[in-house]
């Protein structure tokens, strides 16, 4: 674990706010690597402490923390070795990424998710603790509380702040005078000046973490011929679900969809599952795709394998169904069977996900089930959105 | 110790097993500490934030893949996926011992780990056992027609309760009121002295097929109990929303409910106590061992949230973590504890007679789709295979109930992950294998499945038999470094009739559901030793001999004067239903009878 030196951060060590097309003006200083913003980006609301009682706080620590053992029983080759992290359960989980409700207006507080950072006192005991980050005031550090237990100080300490959905931030905590990384969270950024930060994504993000454009397309183009969007009708179904909308309900029922396209966001759903979950399976993702690509541009000289038509992707989607894809380097990745059944369960997931874990891309995959199955009178068999909150369903009670 | 904490009512667990208990002991005026190793999860309601940590949300049921590390499994760095109140294997793993003869690290045989136990993911059914069930024993007497029974096992394992059904009628009755249930009592073979179900909610439209099945075979047929509330509940406090349809979700059986209209313990039991002086639910914290003096229990070792070690003495405690975990907790108390081991395992049968359920059953694909996504865990249910008449003519020892599973492949992602899958362990595999979907192969999969699955279930009473147990695993440590339950089970070869019989009784019912139903296969967990977890019951039975039992009539381990188990590890027999009312049920009353001894 790098960990920065310094009783505070330097000036040229300053984090970076990456915001989405929908993230706003605010603290433009710090938008280092702004993608292009369409005229509809709006305001972005400065970054609020809330409050999570002592109950949320340890309700979201005892499982994953707490424990005697020091074996690295949840590396699955996710961590270098050593990386304490390995010790604990779901480190990923940290910080923690949760709805948020503002008490009067679910349709309003879906914009937004509560992120509670949490420090383990027990591993390292502290007597200060606190953060800052690119979602905050850079030289204004947050203190965080220690949670207590039967009166006494647990050794949890933890900060709950109000963050908009889609965005990426970066954040180090400063405890007992000293910056560090957070030990617990696993994503972490090196900037340009070589200064290693933490990281962390609220829901929805579509902001790519993972993949590299090329990779982002050609792994597109594979996962299309996985999903069932891709002939003509379903295509074009898959258009009209926002199309036909007018602005004001696509606002109101899908304001963080990014765009809607044949893989319905499983491209961004598998970006950020990598990127986060199951961190231990994004090199499977950087060495097929390299060597697919390998494969496809041996296989059709002269040819960029993004322009191949789709029976090249069926042929060779038919050959690692089989585990048997000739020009496959098996010393660099052994089954491409292996990694087709991982490919499989992500688009599955990915198209159907609540759309908070950035698949599902305008609910589409949903309204593709709700508008495919109907009964005599086309009223629909899939009727999702009465069991779901605001703005995506029509649940009233229910508040996601 | 000085300054050591004391409390009269120590309760272990807040599921079934003690809450029931709990909430009797609470409005009796006895002060109770209960500990809780999972989190206390809140509905929307009683959260200060307004919004629950249960979501309407596929990955909370089952979440991100994770890999199994514990050392010396022969599944080791196999993928598994586990629900967010669920153990993590890695950190605490079950193991049992497979057919051949391998350990294997299993997520069967888990309830919950939350504030409501296995209440707040279940799916809610609500069955009574039948008189016949609470004596076995009797029931079998002189038999010589028990099919596939060689070597008289049958009779000779089976027990009677010494609770019969008539002394246990009141309890039901009582939890029925109290937890919250809606269903229909006509054509029950369970007798009842008062009918507190709440009016059920219209049958999802598949169920119609289920009903002209039964009919058709002459099946009486009821609306399947259920532990959700369809109107308002004065004993919980609970309200319904004002579209009582809504309440049908697919978010059902493995899902805690956000709207807290499930009944599980802790809002139906537990929160209306919650801010009573002499109660207090400690979440997050788990108990790692008992301590005695003589015979007398008198102190909890329990780790609190942060994993701090902290000691809490009582008067009198009640164990209630589910079968595998008392067990198991009994166990380490003895392995710390000399003196503890010896009273806890008098008869040396600690562990021993574990029985989950004959399980298993039928299913199909309908002509019509329906919208399975507006929908509870079950519609119908029928005692047909619960009669004496009917398990008399098939030579079996026992009967079982029979019902449809209405929620199950409702949404998409639970519908390609529960593919071909019998188990927890399996979950995924079946979908992920079948390349063949894909493209127009998925359109197909979609077109012919989605919607339009439907099974049928039976549940019915698994033989006793001493061999299958809960030990100590000898070298795998959860991550506290205490040893973790291992279990070794099989079936017996009557077990084996009993499933083939009542899976073609399910089978039949399909076959009959109506024209165009494409029936689709029958079968059972006869084949596996891992599905462990359908239900976790025994392994602490309760009876009058001391020789023959772990805990006697009023669930109380023998050699100690102030030691109660009320989860299932009490049941000698598992019963032929979904075991969790008879749970609730037997914890009211020892908490009755506790009422009278404090």
């Amino acid at each position: 674990m790098v960990v920065a030196t310094g009783s505070k951060p330097c000036f040229a060590d300053v984090p970076v706010r990456r915001t989405s097309r929908f993230a706003g003006r605010g603290g433009v200083r710090w938008l280092l690597d702004q993608p292009q913003r369409p005229s509809s980006a709006r305001q972005t609301l400065p970054a609020v402490v809330i409050e999570k009682d002592d109950q949320y706080v340890l309700n979201h620590c005892t499982r994953y923390l707490a424990r005697d053992a020091d074996e690295p029983r949840h590396d699955f080759g996710q961590y270098q070795p050593g990386d304490p992290r390995a010790r604990i359960a779901d480190a990923w989980r940290y910080p923690i990424v949760d709805s948020y409700f503002d008490g009067a207006s679910v349709e309003a507080s879906y914009r937004f998710n509560s992120v509670t950072f949490v420090y383990d006192g027990r591993v390292s005991p502290a007597s200060d603790v606190a953060l800052t980050g690119s979602f905050t005031e850079l030289h204004d550090p947050v203190a965080l509380r220690q949670v207590p237990f039967l009166g006494e100080p647990s050794g949890i300490w933890a900060l709950a702040v109000r963050v908009p959905k889609g965005q990426v931030h970066t954040y180090k905590l400063r405890v007992d005078g000293d910056w560090r990384i957070d030990p617990i969270n696993p994503q972490t950024v090196t900037l340009d000046n070589g200064r290693e930060w933490s990281r962390f994504f609220t829901e929805a993000c579509q902001i790519p973490l993972t993949l590299a454009r090329r990779e982002r397309e050609l792994l597109g183009r594979i996962v299309s011929h996985l999903l069932p969007f891709r002939s003509d009708q379903n295509s074009k179904f898959i258009r009209q679900v926002y199309e036909s909308m007018d602005r004001a309900s696509r606002e109101r029922q899908f304001p963080l969809a990014y765009r809607l396209d044949e893989e319905v966001g499983v491209v961004n759903y598998i970006d950020k599952v990598i990127a986060r979950a199951e961190r231990h399976n994004a090199d499977d993702y950087k060495d097929c795709l390299a060597i697919i690509d390998g494969v496809l541009r041996a296989r059709y000289p002269g040819r960029d394998p993004l322009t191949l038509p789709p029976e090249a992707f069926a042929d060779l989607y038919g050959e690692m169904a089989r585990d048997d894809v000739p020009g496959w380097d098996r010393a660099r990745y052994g089954s491409p069977r292996y990694f087709l059944l991982l490919l499989r369960r992500h688009a599955m997931t990915g198209a159907f996900v609540h759309p908070r874990h950035g698949g599902n891309s305008g609910t589409a995959g949903w309204a593709y089930l709700e508008s495919r199955f109907r009964d005599a009178d086309g009223k629909t068999l899939f009727d999702w959105r009465q069991a779901m909150e605001a703005p995506l369903g029509r649940n009233t009670d229910y508040r996601g | 110790m000085a300054g050591e904490e004391e409390v009269e009512v120590l309760v272990i667990g807040s599921g079934a097993g003690g809450a029931p208990l709990a909430n009797t002991l609470v409005k009796g005026g006895h002060q109770v500490l209960m500990l809780e190793k999972g989190p206390l999860l809140r509905t929307q309601q009683q959260s200060p934030d307004g919004l629950s940590d249960y979501k309407r949300d596929e990955l909370f049921a089952t979440g991100a893949e994770k890999r199994l590390t514990v050392p010396g499994m022969a599944n080791i760095g196999e993928s598994f996926y586990s629900s967010h109140v669920e153990p993590d294997l890695n950190d605490e793993p079950h193991v049992y011992r497979n057919s051949d003869g391998k350990d294997y690290a299993t997520i069967e045989g888990y309830t919950a780990q939350v504030v409501g136990g296995g209440t707040q993911l279940y799916g809610g059914v609500s069955l009574r056992f039948t008189p016949d069930d609470l004596r076995l024993q009797s029931f079998n007497a002189g038999r010589t027609d028990l099919r596939n029974d060689p070597n008289g096992e049958v009779e000779r394992e089976a027990r009677d309760w010494p609770v019969s059904y008539d002394e246990l009628e009141p309890f039901y009755s009582e939890a029925e009121r109290v937890v919250g249930l809606c269903g229909t009592r006509e054509n029950q073979e369970k007798p009842a002295s008062v009918d507190h179900y709440q009016p059920p909610l219209q049958p999802n439209p598949i169920s119609r097929y289920i009903a002209s099945g039964m009919d058709s075979l002459g099946m009486k047929r009821y609306r399947t109990p259920l532990a959700v509330i369809t109107r308002d509940h004065e004993p919980s406090g609970r309200t319904v929303p004002t579209d009582h349809e809504t309440i049908k979700t697919a978010f059902v059986n493995r899902y805690g409910d956000p709207l807290g209209l499930k009944s599980n313990t802790w809002v139906t039991l537990l929160a209306p106590i919650v801010g009573e002086d002499n109660f207090e639910l400690r979440a997050n914290c788990v108990v790692t061992h008992l301590e005695a003096e003589g015979g007398r229990a008198t102190r909890a070792h329990y780790r609190d949230p942060a994993g701090n070690k902290r000691t809490v003495r009582f008067k009198h405690v009640i164990v209630a973590c589910s079968a595998i975990e008392s067990v198991r907790l009994l166990a380490l108390s003895g392995v710390a504890d000399a003196g503890f081991d010896r009273r806890i395992q008098a008869s040396g049968m600690l562990g021993n007679y574990f029985v989950t359920h004959c399980f298993g059953g039928a299913s199909a694909v309908l002509p019509e789709r329906a919208d399975k996504s507006k929908t509870l865990d079950s519609d119908w249910a029928t005692d047909h295979c619960a009669t004496a008449d009917f398990v008399r003519a098939n030579g079996l020892w026992a009967g079982g109930a029979i019902y449809n599973n209405t929620s199950d492949a409702a949404l998409p992602i639970s519908l390609a992950r529960t593919w071909q899958a019998q188990d927890m362990d399996n979950i995924w595999k079946g979908y992920l294998g079948e390349t063949d979907m894909v493209g127009q192969g998925f359109e197909d999969y979609l077109e012919d499945n989605f919607g339009r699955r439907v099974s049928v279930s039976f549940m019915a009473n698994q033989v006793a038999q001493r061999d299958n147990r809960i030990e100590l695993h000898p070298t795998v440590r959860d991550k506290w470094g205490r040893p973790v339950a291992y279990i070794v089970k099989d079936w017996h070869s009557h077990d084996q009739e009993l499933m083939r019989i009542l899976a073609s009784q399910c089978g039949e019912i399909l076959r009959r559901a109506g024209d165009g139903v494409r029936f689709d296969g029958e079968g059972s967990v006869g084949g596996q030793v891992s599905r462990i977890a359908n239900h976790v019951l025994g392994g602490a039975r309760f009876g009058t001999d001391p020789q023959d039992s772990v805990l006697d009539a009023d669930c109380r381990a023998w050699e100690f004067e102030n030691l109660y188990v009320t989860d299932g590890a009490f049941m000698p027999t598992s019963g032929g239903a979904n075991p969790t009312l008879t749970i609730q049920a037997n914890s009211l009353r020892v908490g009755l009878l506790l009422l009278g001894r404090l």
